[in-house]
This record gives structure tokens, C-alpha cells and sequence, in this order.
């Protein structure tokens, strides 16, 4: 029963929307971050440390806006995603 | 003269709880929504309670699309061993069957289509840009370069309300005004649900829990029974995982599925959805300036939910909002006078309502719900107390006086501090 979060997020339906990030980090901003929370926060895994150096990848993202809050650094901008795009939750 | 009277910015339960008060009284309204079908963001994490909804849609009980009433409320505490809960069943849930399990992509486009029968047009799939402004007054929305106008927009937006911060109507959120909400859909048979839980082909459960098996994080978590399948999540202090910095938010609700008392509930089960959605929990010190010229803010990018442990309320305040909002922009029309002291009857109303109400008299609720001891020692002590008094092992019965004292000494919290705590919370919720 327990799944890896990849398994889990592979559940869930979406559009991605491959012309258009809907969220942008800045790397310069994020290689001097002390504590890249964003790892830890982020439900989708949407952010990982890869030798040292932070990993962003919008396509897994549940809009939650997590990382708006986690990021104090700046670093984080975060849009809506174009009309109809993005997640799309089947139950909810 | 503007394109519509008023706009609303999302139909979830606040947007098109507003969109039908306004167009059911003539107003001519334009309800949007980024997602199509409409609510395909949106998740529920808790019970929908239909007092409010049911003044605006009086048949919702048999129209709504809703999954099962909530006929066996249950509310504890899981440490790593063990559950204490409390199972309130009452044939008075049975009989007034007011609340009810919903799952929002369900839900929220039959709320929409109410938007529309009331004669609101209802667009889906239609990402706000940015709000037009004019003359410091909020005059519209803008989508695809285009301005459409209206006296007034109605700002539904959600938990994560970038029109708002992007237009300086409210601050961008801080760590203590939110929680991260992370749920799962488990599939499972409506016969099994029903034999499982003891329920009917109709009730339903649901269940809230203080996580004290979780040393570092107050984390709360929630079960639910659909038709046929089973909503289940956890809730996050963000102070707390940041404060924490090594949990995985995609990991705590593992931890709570894999909990001896619960993974029986959901053997056999398959996880059909995974989601996330942050929850206000800032109370009245999230609560922005909730209107100005041109423009009110409703439900949840107003900050309006609340969680003492015992009750979650989100959902119901949406409602509620979204139908003050709607009252106080007919009233506005009366008097075609949308300016910011107009506007402010909407806040009046809000003061006399529950919502603004709950979230004054539980102002100081964070200060349980960060209560570390709440989430580790109590929740051991109980389950130390419970193991004294029910456990027979051939020793001497003690009185409940010295377990007490001995569990608490045993998590080395004295008897003054544990009365103390204890005075506090009792004051606070």
C-alpha cells in the first residue's frame, strides 16, 4: 500500500503545458540558499538536491503553492498555469 | 458602463456561492474559473456541512452530487502503538443528515451549473491574468490582453491568491498562516467500505486525528468514507516542517497509512489519486482588508478556515462569504455605488455571521495547536494512562490520581506544568 511518490503522483491526471512554466526558480538565488526547505516541502517532489546542486522541474506540480510560502529567498515565482492546463483532479 | 456587473475569479464553493446570490437578484455576473471542468484544482479535506448552502439551494440534499452523510464522527489521537479515539454516533446525524462527504471535481461543476441556471455566465478554462485597475479602483480582470470590466470582481481565488498579492490587496502568505494539506484517493469497494465501517449504503465515516507518532511535527490527519473510496491526508504547520527541515511532506502521509490502526482500514484499497492544497490557519491575523473600490475578497484567499483539533472548518465559511459578498454587491447596485465605504457593509455582515465570530473567539488557537505537547507527551500519557487502568498484569490497582502522576513523570513533565498546559488549552478551545 505504501507507494514511492512517483508511483503516487503517476495516479494523477494532467495537461502539462510543455511551451510554459507556470513556476520559475532563479539558480543563482538557489546555490546560495541555506536550507533549500523546498525539498522537504513540496508534495510533488517538484525539487531535489542533485550533487549538491537544486533541481526544479514543473511538469509533477498539484498547484498547491507550497514552495511560494517555503521560499524566503526570493528565488521562487509562481504563476497560474495557462487556461485548463496543469493538474486536474479526477476525485478531489 | 462596464461589461458585467460583477466578476467573479473562481468557481469553487465561495466564487459560485456569490455568483448565484448576485444572479438570482438580476445582477448580470461573469463567474470564471482557470480549471476546466470547474473545481478540478480543488480538493476537500473535510465534511461539508450544508446550512449555509442550503440557504441560496434549498433541494442541494438531493441534487448535490455528495457521497455519504456523515453518520459516525470520530476524533483521537495515534500514537506508535496505539489509538485512542472518541466514536461519536448519533441517530441525530442520522435523522437531520446535514453533513456529508464530498469529492470537489464532482462537486464544485454542479455548483457552477447552479451559477448558471441562476443566470450567471460561467466560463471554465479561463486563467486571470492580472485585475485592471483604474483611479486606484479595481475595474475588472484582464485575460489574454484583453480588459473586461465590471462594477465590482469578487475574488475567489483560493488559498493561493495571486491576483490579490500580485494587486498589494493582501500580503504574500507567511509560514505560520498555512498548513500543507496532502491527501489520497484509496479505492474500495462500497460493500467493503460499508462492511469495514458499519455503515449503510448511504452513511458515512469520518475521522480526525492528533499524529503523536510523529516526534518533531504537530500533524494532524483525517479519513474519510466516499461512496467508493476512502479520502485520506495529512496536515502540516508549515512553521512545523520548516522548524522540522528533514521530513518529506510526501512522506508523513505514508507514515499515517502505514499506522496499525489504520492500514487495516485501507487493506486492499488502491490509491487512485495523489493531491496537495494548502489550508489558512492564520485565524483572524491572516484576515486582509476583505474589500475596497471595486472589488470584496471570499473564502479561502480571504484566510477564512479554522481548526481547533475538533472541528475543520473551510468549506462552510466559503459559502457563507461568498454569499455576503454576493448580498452586499446587490445592495451595492441599489445604490450604484461600488466604492470602497459601500462595500464595506460586506465586512458588517461578515462581524455578524459565525465566520468572523468563530475566528475572533478562537483567536489564540494557535497556541494549542503549536503545542508540542499536544502532539507528543499528552497523546503518550493517555496511552500510558489507558495501559495502567486496562491492562491486567497481576499487579496492585493504583488510583487514577497516582497514574496520572506517574505518566507524567515518567515524560518528565511535572504536575504543575501538565495543570498548567492543561489550563490553557481548556481556556483556548
Amino acid at each position: 500500500m505504501i507507494l514511492d511518490i512517483k508511483e503516487r503522483l503517476g495516479k494523477t491526471k494532467y495537461d502539462i503545458d510543455k511551451s510554459y512554466a507556470h513556476i520559475t526558480v532563479d539558480d543563482r538565488i538557489c546555490e546560495k540558499c541555506p536550507h533549500n526547505f523546498c525539498v522537504m516541502a513540496c508534495p510533488a517532489q517538484c525539487y531535489t538536491m542533485q550533487d549538491g546542486k537544486l533541481n526544479f522541474q514543473y511538469e509533477d506540480c498539484v498547484e498547491c503553492g507550497t514552495c511560494s510560502v517555503a521560499c524566503d529567498q526570493g528565488s521562487v515565482k509562481w504563476n497560474y498555469p495557462k487556461a485548463g492546463k496543469g493538474v486536474i483532479y479526477k476525485y478531489g | 458602463m462596464p461589461d458585467y456587473d460583477a466578476i467573479v475569479v473562481g468557481a469553487g464553493n465561495a466564487g459560485s456561492a456569490a455568483a448565484i446570490t448576485m444572479a438570482s437578484k438580476g445582477l448580470s455576473v461573469l463567474l470564471v474559473d482557470r480549471s476546466d471542468p470547474p473545481g478540478a484544482k480543488n480538493l476537500s479535506g473535510g465534511v461539508l456541512w450544508g446550512n449555509d448552502l442550503a440557504q441560496i439551494l434549498p433541494k442541494w440534499q438531493s441534487e448535490a452530487p455528495l457521497e455519504r452523510f456523515i453518520q459516525d464522527k470520530k476524533i483521537g489521537f495515534l500514537t506508535d502503538n496505539s489509538s485512542i479515539v472518541i466514536d461519536f454516533k448519533t441517530k441525530i446525524f442520522e435523522e437531520n443528515k446535514v453533513g456529508h462527504t464530498v469529492l470537489r471535481s464532482k462537486f464544485d461543476p454542479w455548483l457552477a451549473k447552479k451559477a448558471k441556471e441562476a443566470g450567471a455566465t460561467v466560463i471554465p478554462g479561463i486563467t486571470v491574468e492580472s485585475l485592471a485597475t483604474k483611479d486606484g479602483k479595481i475595474v475588472g480582470v484582464v485575460e489574454s490582453g484583453d480588459v473586461i470590466t465590471a462594477s465590482v470582481v469578487i475574488l475567489a481565488e483560493g488559498i493561493n491568491p495571486r491576483l490579490a498579492i500580485e494587486a498589494g490587496l493582501r500580503e504574500p502568505l507567511q509560514d505560520w498562516e498555512v498548513s500543507v494539506g496532502v491527501k489520497e484517493i484509496i479505492k474500495l469497494s462500497p460493500q467493503k467500505i460499508e462492511d469495514r465501517f458499519n455503515l449503510t449504503s448511504t452513511s458515512g465515516m469520518a475521522s480526525e486525528y492528533i499524529l503523536g507518532n510523529l516526534q518533531e511535527l504537530n500533524v494532524g490527519a483525517f479519513f474519510y468514507t466516499n461512496k467508493d473510496s476512502i479520502s485520506l491526508g495529512i496536515v502540516a504547520p508549515m512553521e512545523q516542517l520548516r522548524a522540522n527541515g528533514v521530513t518529506h511532506t510526501y512522506d508523513i502521509i505514508e507514515q499515517f497509512k502505514e499506522h496499525p490502526s489504520i492500514a487495516p482500514l485501507i487493506e486492499g484499497g488502491t490509491v487512485a489519486e495523489y493531491g496537495a492544497h494548502m489550508i489558512p490557519e492564520g485565524g483572524m491575523d491572516m484576515v486582509p482588508k476583505l474589500y475596497g473600490n471595486g472589488y470584496m475578497i471570499v473564502g479561502d484567499a480571504a484566510g477564512f478556515g479554522f481548526s481547533n483539533g475538533l472541528v475543520l472548518q473551510g468549506m462552510n465559511y466559503a459559502f457563507l462569504s461568498g454569499m455576503l459578498a454576493g448580498e452586499t454587491a446587490v445592495e451595492a447596485k441599489a445604490k450604484n455605488d461600488f466604492s470602497d465605504n459601500s462595500l464595506a457593509l460586506y465586512r458588517q455582515k461578515l462581524e455578524s455571521s459565525y465566520v468572523l465570530k468563530d475566528l475572533k473567539t478562537f483567536k489564540d488557537i494557535r497556541k494549542v495547536t503549536n503545542n508540542k505537547n499536544m502532539y507528543t507527551t499528552y497523546p503518550k500519557m493517555l496511552e500510558g494512562i489507558l495501559l495502567e487502568m486496562l491492562w491486567e498484569r497481576g499487579q496492585p490497582k493504583k488510583k487514577v490520581r497516582d497514574i496520572l502522576g506517574s505518566c507524567a513523570a515518567d515524560l518528565k513533565m511535572s504536575k504543575l506544568k501538565t495543570a498548567t498546559d492543561f489550563y490553557y488549552i481548556y481556556r483556548r478551545m
